[in-house]
């Protein structure tokens, strides 16, 4: 039978058996609510504050729009800028709290106009409409005022602050998602060994082919779960509608993704070639302690580091580094802060990374997994593997 | 056939196996005997590529043993094991398809041996929820699922309650019948005896002995001399040749005596010395046999030696 056809009987029997578990489905409904939750809670204590939704009767002047815009912009918010077809309509939605303010023009570009609130004139919006229709006027009138040009002398870098929740966000389930679903191959590997049945799998399989199925199966669900929950928080962003998404969002989700599928398969290796190692899980689970000090050290080195320095030395060389770039690249990414050639870089050094990693894992394992007793240490397992190889 | 050939494997210092050499024809029961740590599981691994031999070969119908002829084979290792939350039915469609039956075929193949078990009704059970015995059962489906060629059990008997032994017998008699060899290692000799044609024995790594039971035993150069004598007081067999007597009470001798006795000259002795009620004289029982393969010092009573 061929290896491949092998690797998938293995990879789908973890795909359904994990599939239907409760700690799979229940992670499921938890990561939606706890994405949804979240960016409910983000627009109800931010979001209000960054957009200004202003309504307007009649056609607003290309001008106006834009000397609007840029007012917002200052102030860190977007402009919502609704347009009706007269002073009802604009009254109406002001009351039913579509728009914050609503500015009725008067006959000619020479009249004031006028601006309506609900309840209070809002002061932002009131400094906005003004000034705007003030320039217009101005501009109608001949006179361009052209603005004092603006120069900082120490300028604060810092990207927005949605990329900077975006990158924040995406780090975290990152780190979560290659955790959890990498110490679910680490239990399935103790599990085989602890209840004697890889001996009758390994009748059949290669202990390759084994460990190849075992990382895809459990691989599929963890991306599974990941493309759910950004379809799910992409859909909420968009009906909750108060949160503008930055342009670096897309090429950080697609990343996100391909940094899930590198970083897992790295980690998951690792937690596969332990599991072979051990015999019994508390064994397992003292034994990874390496392997979760170099995650949670790339993770604060993302967290803590490179987010404040997207593009600085520190954050350029954990880029190559294959255990910390699954982190520290989506983050330079959601802040924008990377050059593409960089991300190129840092997926090849990675998969030829894994390669090797696999490569001498699979060799491990298939030394170590066949024996049940004790501890095995990783020189034996590399010895006994070494027969291995002659196998026919 | 399975012809094993020279195998030897070392762990370290310990040599599990040492230039062992046998074959088992199919048709034929052929049990596995040693004693613990002798070597059984080692090569039963070795035919299953799960271990790999310093020396010598494994061969199936004159080929070297490979990948896709394991395919073909069905195992029930010592260190019974499968997965413990997955139901029964789609556990032997799983095993079924790694041996390259398609989906449909497997379900089928699992549906029949489950109906063959007496487990049909447990097809949606997950293992965990069945009874020790009832596992078992499930185990012995596993190996044999996809029909195999050749079906190596390690002590498929143990732990078998006697309804499961007959069972366990049923399935080895019919499949050997079809064709299918079968070895089988166990420590119930007089199992072996009444079920197998051949055995193997195997200690310390060294096959000790191997071949049908029935010519094993009588190659043996002793005999069991069951003699009942009414109203003699047995010191007829005194003065008997290489005779040992592991039994006297009242007229009744038990004795262990070389298969170039004259018989006749034995029985006429008895007959001066009373009516003679009962007369044996029978090979080695197996476990004798095996005794004697694997210990050096024959283990006979004190008074004996």
């Amino acid at each position: 039978m061929s290896s491949l056809r092998s690797i998938w009987l293995v990879a789908r029997r973890e795909l359904i058996e994990r599939g239907r578990s409760r700690a799979f489905i229940l992670g499921l409904i938890l990561t939606q609510v706890f994405i949804v939750g979240g960016l409910l809670l983000q627009t109800t204590l931010a979001g209000g504050a960054n957009v200004v939704r202003v309504g307007y009767v009649g056609q607003p002047p290309a001008a106006l729009r834009e000397i609007m815009d840029g007012i917002a912009e200052q102030g860190g918010a977007t402009l919502d800028l609704r347009t009706y077809p007269d002073r009802p309509a604009a009254e109406s939605a002001l009351l039913s709290d579509e728009v914050d303010g609503a500015y009725v023009p008067g006959p000619d570009s020479s009249s004031p106009g006028q601006l309506l609130f609900r309840e209070a004139p809002d002061a932002r919006i009131q400094q906005m409409v003004t000034a705007a229709v003030q320039a217009v006027r101005l501009i109608d009138a001949g006179i361009v005022l052209t603005p004092p040009g603006v120069e900082t002398l120490q300028p604060a870098s810092g990207p927005d602050p949605t990329s900077l929740i975006i990158a924040n966000v995406g780090v975290i389930f990152l780190f979560i998602s290659i955790f959890s679903f990498g110490y679910w191959v680490l239990s399935g590997v103790v599990e085989e060994k602890q209840s004697r049945v890889v001996e009758v799998v390994l009748s059949t399989v290669k202990p390759r082919d084994l460990l190849m199925g075992k990382v895809l199966g459990i691989g599929i669900l963890g991306l599974i779960q990941l493309v759910v929950l950004v379809v799910t928080g992409l859909v909420a962003a968009n009906v909750l509608g108060r949160f503008s998404l930055p342009p670096t969002t897309t090429p950080a989700l697609i990343q996100l993704v391909i940094w899930f599928i590198l970083g897992y398969t790295l980690y998951s290796t690792m937690f596969a070639v332990l599991g072979a190692l051990a015999s019994r899980m508390e064994e397992a689970s003292n034994a990874t302690m390496p392997i979760q000090f170099l995650a949670m050290g790339s993770y604060f080195i993302a967290l803590l580091v490179v987010i404040n320095d997207p593009s600085g030395t520190v954050a350029r060389i954990a880029t190559l580094i294959p255990p910390a770039a699954p982190m520290v690249v989506p983050m330079r990414t959601a802040l924008g802060a990377i050059e593409p050639w960089e991300v190129l870089l840092s997926i090849a050094v990675t998969v030829v990374f894994i390669y090797g990693l696999f490569a001498l894992g699979a060799r491990v394992y298939s030394g170590a997994v066949l024996q049940t007793t004790g501890r095995i240490k990783l020189r034996d397992a590399w010895r006994s593997s070494r027969q291995e190889r002659r196998r026919p | 056939m399975l012809e094993i050939l020279h195998l030897t494997k070392r762990y370290g210092s310990v040599v599990a196996l040492n230039d062992a050499t046998f074959v088992a024809r199919p048709g034929r029961l052929v049990g596995f005997l040693g004693p613990n740590g002798a070597g059984k599981t080692t090569t039963m691994r070795c035919i299953f590529g799960l271990a790999v031999p310093d020396a010598g070969e494994t061969r199936w119908n004159g080929q070297a043993i490979d990948q896709a002829a394991r395919l073909r084979f069905g195992y029930m290792p010592e260190q019974r094991g499968l997965y413990p939350r997955m139901k029964v039915g789609e556990q032997l469609s799983y095993f079924a398809q790694h041996h390259g039956l398609s989906a449909r075929t497997a379900k089928a193949a699992a549906q029949r041996w489950l109906d063959r078990m007496g487990l049909a009704d447990r097809i949606n059970s997950r293992l965990e929820e069945l009874s020790h015995g009832n596992q078992q059962r499930v185990q012995l489906a596993v190996a044999l699922v996809h029909d195999p060629e050749l079906l190596v059990l390690d002590e498929p008997f143990s732990g078998l309650d006697p309804i499961g032994i007959r069972t366990m017998t049923e399935v080895l008699r019919e499949r050997a019948a079809a064709g299918v060899g079968v070895l089988f290692s166990s420590h119930q000799l007089d199992l072996v005896e009444s079920i197998c044609e051949d055995v193997v024995i195997v200690a310390r790594g060294s096959i000790v002995a191997a071949g049908p039971i029935d010519e094993l035993k009588q190659s043996s150069g002793r005999r069991h001399l069951d003699v009942e004598v009414e109203g003699g007081d047995g010191v007829w067999m005194e003065g008997l040749d290489g005779a040992v007597v592991l039994e006297h009470r009242g007229g009744r001798v038990k004795l262990l005596v070389e298969d170039t006795v004259d018989l006749r000259r034995v029985l006429e002795g008895a007959a001066r010395a009373g009516t003679i009620r009962r007369v044996s004289y029978e090979p080695p029982a197996l476990s004798e046999l095996f005794m004697e393969a694997v210990d050096p010092e024959p283990a006979l009573p004190e008074e004996a030696r």
